[in-house]
């Protein structure tokens, strides 16, 4: 018993967040985000990865996973959709960037408004006729998506096809805060800071209306609308949250990478963000951020077994997924935790 | 624009046809996991790839067959190609209970969520496919020629070739065999008496994991000759044609009603003409394009598929 | 209590830190020790193709401290996958890990551009052995390589008039069909190959062409249109694998047209996948270590355990120019980018390498191959 909850970190995490009064919590959450944002500096420790260069890898991939889980949180997590085609507006989101960015003489932060709509137009678009699929149809139709989406900005002049679109402008320096290629660190606190956007507006709505509405459409969609809940218009705003995001994300990465090509929207990186998701913990934030941050992390820190590191990324998840099938740090308990400590008030 | 397609229609119905058998093979592998789990097999497609070197290495490395070598004649040629239908069946269908073993077993027995098989189900065609990768070198992998691709008639101004035939019928017996086997054998029954309901049918005497190995390896069966008959028309294989191949057969059972087996064959037929006359017509860069515009057309107005959904409703 | 943890882990980071840097410049021995890199693709679908140019650079390395006894040289392996988003995260660390004094590689255009920005910003020098497309040595476009990226390979505009006028020898009024991979390499070389075709006298683009994504393997469409547009010459500027899945169901399909494919195409395994359906094909490539030397290709396969690949020949060439740089004494990236700068050699081909003010090489002839019993014969330079 004792051994289980010295393992069970999620719950004691849990224990310790509901036992703490407000003070207590705004320390604990001050503590986590100075320790994420140092952070960049720990580059020269064990978790220093090969070849990659450590401050790029905590943007791309990990910070970038991370942002784009939480989206993909609200529509899988939350309102139990299944979504395979989240790629879709992390490219549109991108190719907005890129060509704004190329066209116009707007900056990163001018175009991340328009990415954000873009990614959240397409959402709508999509949602509407689709939406009244349920499960794995839904799946395939939202695949669908993603796929063209690709294929249009690979057979496309205009996305300058599978070539690409090179010379995309890096962010404006913000006040003392200079973007550099060669140390990324303020890239990847303006992903913190983009996350912890997104962390708080996952956790306004979750408490409010449409947070109860996706929960309800999760557990049982008929039952959900027979006591009235209008579940195709919180399944549309569900799903154009989780797009909006998406964009966000594309646009960040667009904007540092410099460089964007269609083959870097295929159908794996929706499958991984998946991956990422219901490996950390499908529905609970925390795990869903602990799940982003390995997967994107671990394929750059095992490269010295290179050629064989897919093949372990494989069997890591077939793994994980039959000794914790509710993720790392899965929901249910920690809603029990909750339940329990308002029982002790 | 239609040119191409009005002047090359028959030609292009062939080959049609023989691509969709091979889909309709391939589906068949995701329609039987469906109806009795309810899940998307993801690793389908990497068994499928496997499968395809069931083939190749019956005919390189047991009947010692080269590129430069001549094609079999009469009962050799029958022999060589019955073992190497009979080897990629056996791979795929080996593959396909281990992936079931492996990523499916224990987490149906602790009765989780489905994301989370479907996660644990895409970790293993990972890693199959990896596997596959490290040991072919992440090289192509021809396959030399054994069925003579000789041209027997015309018909219409197309050309009626030999393993096109081939493929076609003897593909057309396997479906027939096995939606007879789920028809009518006992095993089939069960399969589709848990399909309809699990708990009723374990009420019932049925032994589910039995019941659910078994629709993995008449899946995997399947799914092995479709490998059989790609490697027989294409003679070639990589690590990586299962993904397209894979996303093509589910497209395809999905079109027709997941989970339902008849759907499958529809699906797979229908997919196989719609990729051929699109890529005539709009271009072969459209062609994934024009696939899941009908895909999404036809689920806005059929929510079901084409077939609707369910192993029990092949009775209809 | 939470304030103490930070503390201790700044400190426990600063000193790993400093730890780091020590144990890196410890490692001055009596032997000097350099390190280049090989960038391409070493895992995932194009594997292949970087694995031969590695062996490529490593065999060179091999010769090159036979020769040096007392300079070892590392050669880091750095892995892209041929990706633009792999690169885009391995480049920064190759870009400002300052033990690294030259790149070849990378093998593809596409990761070359993606990883540009990092190089550039660490002054750091590459010359790739394969990545052809023609913008990259362009200074009106966004994706020059100035000033540090450099070719040891003809570009895209001499290779697709070369493949248009190969093709068509001997074809009078040919009527050709187009049509590519739609991959980055392919869809730019198709456009030089048309372009080519209008100077080639008689010869007609016909059929329109079509993009054959590269993970298809049913061509039955693409030789539907070429059946129509009555083509008798077939030009594909994608990679071999496809070409030879193509090329039999061509043949398969009773049609005699001439086929020819570009540096894609080239490539030993593409008659043994295709068998005898390649006969007659009509290849333009660059000579590879076999053709151009069969006694340096025996010693190769004896250091290396197996047979040189397609950009051997490339690969070979950009090491021995980084290496001799290392020789010359320019162990610092600033040196190294000059020296590649003012470097005049001599190719293991014969050819004087000499980079213009682009990073361009001055020659970049491409030779014509045939498909003859079962292998690529060199029928000399297209001219």
């Amino acid at each position: 018993m004792k051994l289980r909850n010295y393992w069970n970190l999620r719950d004691a995490g849990a224990q310790l967040w509901e036992g703490s009064n407000r003070k207590g919590r705004v320390t604990i959450a001050l503590s986590a985000i100075v320790l994420v944002a140092l952070l960049p500096f720990a580059g020269a420790s064990f978790l220093a990865t090969p070849i990659a260069a450590y401050d790029a890898v905590l943007v791309y991939p990990v910070g970038v996973f991370v942002l784009m889980a939480l989206g993909l949180n609200i529509v899988v997590g939350k309102s139990g959709m299944l979504d395979l085609g989240y790629v879709a507006f992390f490219a549109i989101g991108a190719y907005t960037m890129a060509l704004m960015g190329t066209l116009t003489s707007l900056n990163t932060w001018q175009i991340m408004p328009f990415g954000i709509a873009f990614a959240m137009v397409a959402g709508v678009l999509l949602g509407l006729p689709t939406l009244r699929l349920r499960g794995d149809y839904l799946a395939i139709v939202t695949l669908g998506f993603g796929e063209i989406v690709r294929l249009i900005a690979l057979n496309s002049s205009w996305t300058k096809g599978p070539n690409g679109i090179a010379n995309i402008p890096m962010p404006p320096d913000i006040g003392p805060l200079e973007f550099k290629l060669d140390d990324q660190k303020v890239f990847f606190w303006v992903v913190v800071v983009m996350i912890l956007l997104t962390i708080w507006m996952i956790r306004r709505l979750s408490i409010r209306r449409p947070g109860r509405a996706w929960e309800a459409i999760r557990q049982d969609e008929d039952v959900a609308e027979l006591l009235g809940v209008h579940t195709l218009k919180y399944k549309i705003w569900s799903f154009s949250l989780g797009a909006a995001v998406g964009g966000a994300a594309g646009v960040l990465y667009a904007s540092k990478n410099l460089f964007i090509a269609p083959e870097m929207f295929t159908l794996n990186v929706s499958i991984l963000i998946l991956a990422c998701v219901v490996f950390g913990g499908i529905g609970n934030i925390w795990g869903v951020v602990v799940g982003a941050t390995i997967l994107g992390y671990l394929p750059d820190r095992i490269r010295f077994i290179s050629d064989a590191r897919l093949l372990v990324f494989g069997i890591v998840l077939v793994v994980v997924m039959n000794f914790r099938p509710d993720g790392l740090l899965p929901r249910k308990k920690r809603e029990k935790i909750g339940e329990r400590a308002q029982a002790r008030l | 624009m239609f040119e191409v397609l009005i002047d090359q229609f028959w030609s292009l119905t062939i080959a049609g046809i023989a691509l969709g058998f091979i889909y309709v093979l391939i589906s068949l592998g995701y329609t039987m996991v469906y109806g009795v789990l309810r899940m998307i097999n993801f690793a389908n497609s990497e068994i499928f790839m496997w499968g395809t070197f069931g083939t190749v290495i019956t005919n390189r490395d047991i009947f010692h067959y080269t590129q430069t070598s001549e094609p079999a004649k009469g009962w050799k040629l029958a022999l060589v190609l019955i073992s190497a239908l009979l080897m990629s069946m056996f791979v795929a269908a080996l593959t396909a209970v281990f992936v079931e073993f492996v990523a499916y077993r224990r987490l149906r027995m602790k009765g989780t969520n489905r994301l989370a098989t479907l996660i644990s189900a895409i970790g293993i065609s990972i890693a199959l496919a990896e596997l596959m990768r490290l040991l072919t070198d992440s090289r192509p992998v021809g396959s030399p020629r054994v069925l003579e691709k000789m041209i027997l008639t015309e018909v219409w101004g197309a050309n009626i070739r030999l393993d096109t035939v081939v493929t076609i019928i003897a593909a057309a017996i396997i479906y027939i065999l096995l939606e007879r086997f789920i028809q009518l054998s006992r095993m089939g029954k069960a399969i589709r008496a848990v399909s309809q309901n699990e708990d009723s049918a374990k009420l019932m005497g049925v032994n589910l994991n039995r019941v659910i190995t078994v629709t993995f390896l008449v899946g995997g069966l399947a799914t092995g000759a479709a490998g059989f008959f790609y490697i027989t028309v294409f003679e070639y294989t990589k690590f990586n044609i299962g993904f397209t191949m894979g996303l093509a057969a589910f497209t395809a059972a999905v079109l027709g009603g997941i989970g339902n087996i008849r759907g499958a064959f529809l699906g797979g037929l229908s997919l196989g003409l719609l990729e051929v006359y699109a890529s005539a017509v709009l271009g072969t860069q459209w062609k994934a394009v024009t696939v899941f515009i009908v895909l999404v057309l036809v689920l806005l107005f059929k929510p079901n598929g084409l077939f609707g959904e369910a192993v029990q409703q092949t009775r209809a | 209590m939470n304030s103490k943890i930070q503390r201790s882990l700044a400190v426990v980071s600063a000193a790993a830190l400093v730890f780091g840097v020590a144990a890196a410049t410890n490692a001055q021995a009596a032997v000097k020790t350099y390190t280049i890199a090989y960038q391409g693709p070493l895992s995932g679908g194009e594997a292949s193709t970087g694995i031969d140019e590695q062996n490529a650079v490593k065999y060179a390395a091999k010769l090159f401290m036979k020769k040096n006894p007392n300079i070892k040289i590392k050669i880091v392996s750095v892995d892209d996958q041929g990706d633009p988003a792999v690169a885009s995260t391995v480049a920064p660390g190759t870009g400002s890990n300052k033990s690294i004094l030259g790149v070849v590689g990378p093998a593809y255009s596409g990761a070359t551009i993606a990883s540009l920005p990092y190089y550039k910003a660490g002054g750091l020098v590459m010359i790739s052995p394969s990545a052809t497309r023609v913008s990259l040595t362009d200074p009106a476009s966004p994706d020059f390589g100035g000033p540090v990226f450099h070719r040891v390979v003809g570009k895209d505009d001499l290779q697709g008039p070369a493949l248009a006028k190969y093709a068509t020898t001997g074809v009078s009024s040919a009527k050709v069909f187009v049509f590519d991979d739609q991959s980055a390499y392919a869809v730019p070389l198709r456009g030089f190959v048309e372009a080519g075709l209008k100077k080639v006298a008689g010869a007609t683009v016909v059929g329109g062409g079509d993009s054959v994504p590269n993970t298809t393997t049913d061509f039955a469409p693409t030789i539907a249109k070429i059946k129509t547009s009555g083509a008798t010459v077939v030009i594909y500027t994608g990679y071999y694998s496809q070409a030879a899945i193509f090329i039999k169901q061509l043949r398969d399909s009773g049609s005699t047209a001439i086929f020819a494919g570009g540096d894609g195409v080239f490539n030993q395994e593409f008659p043994k996948l295709a068998g005898a359906s390649a006969e007659g094909s009509r290849i333009t490539g660059v000579g590879g270590l076999a053709g151009i030397s069969p006694k340096l290709e025996a010693d190769f396969k004896k250091q290396m355990g197996v047979s040189s690949g397609v950009y051997s020949v490339e690969s070979y060439d950009a090491a021995n120019i980084l290496l001799e740089g290392i020789k010359a004494g320019n162990t610092t990236r600033a040196k190294m980018l000059k020296w590649v700068k003012a470097y005049k050699g001599k190719s293991v081909s014969g050819n004087t390498i000499k980079f213009d003010a682009n990073g361009d090489i001055s020659y970049g002839l491409f030779a014509g191959f045939t498909t003859k019993n079962g292998v690529l014969v060199n029928t000399g330079i297209i001219k």
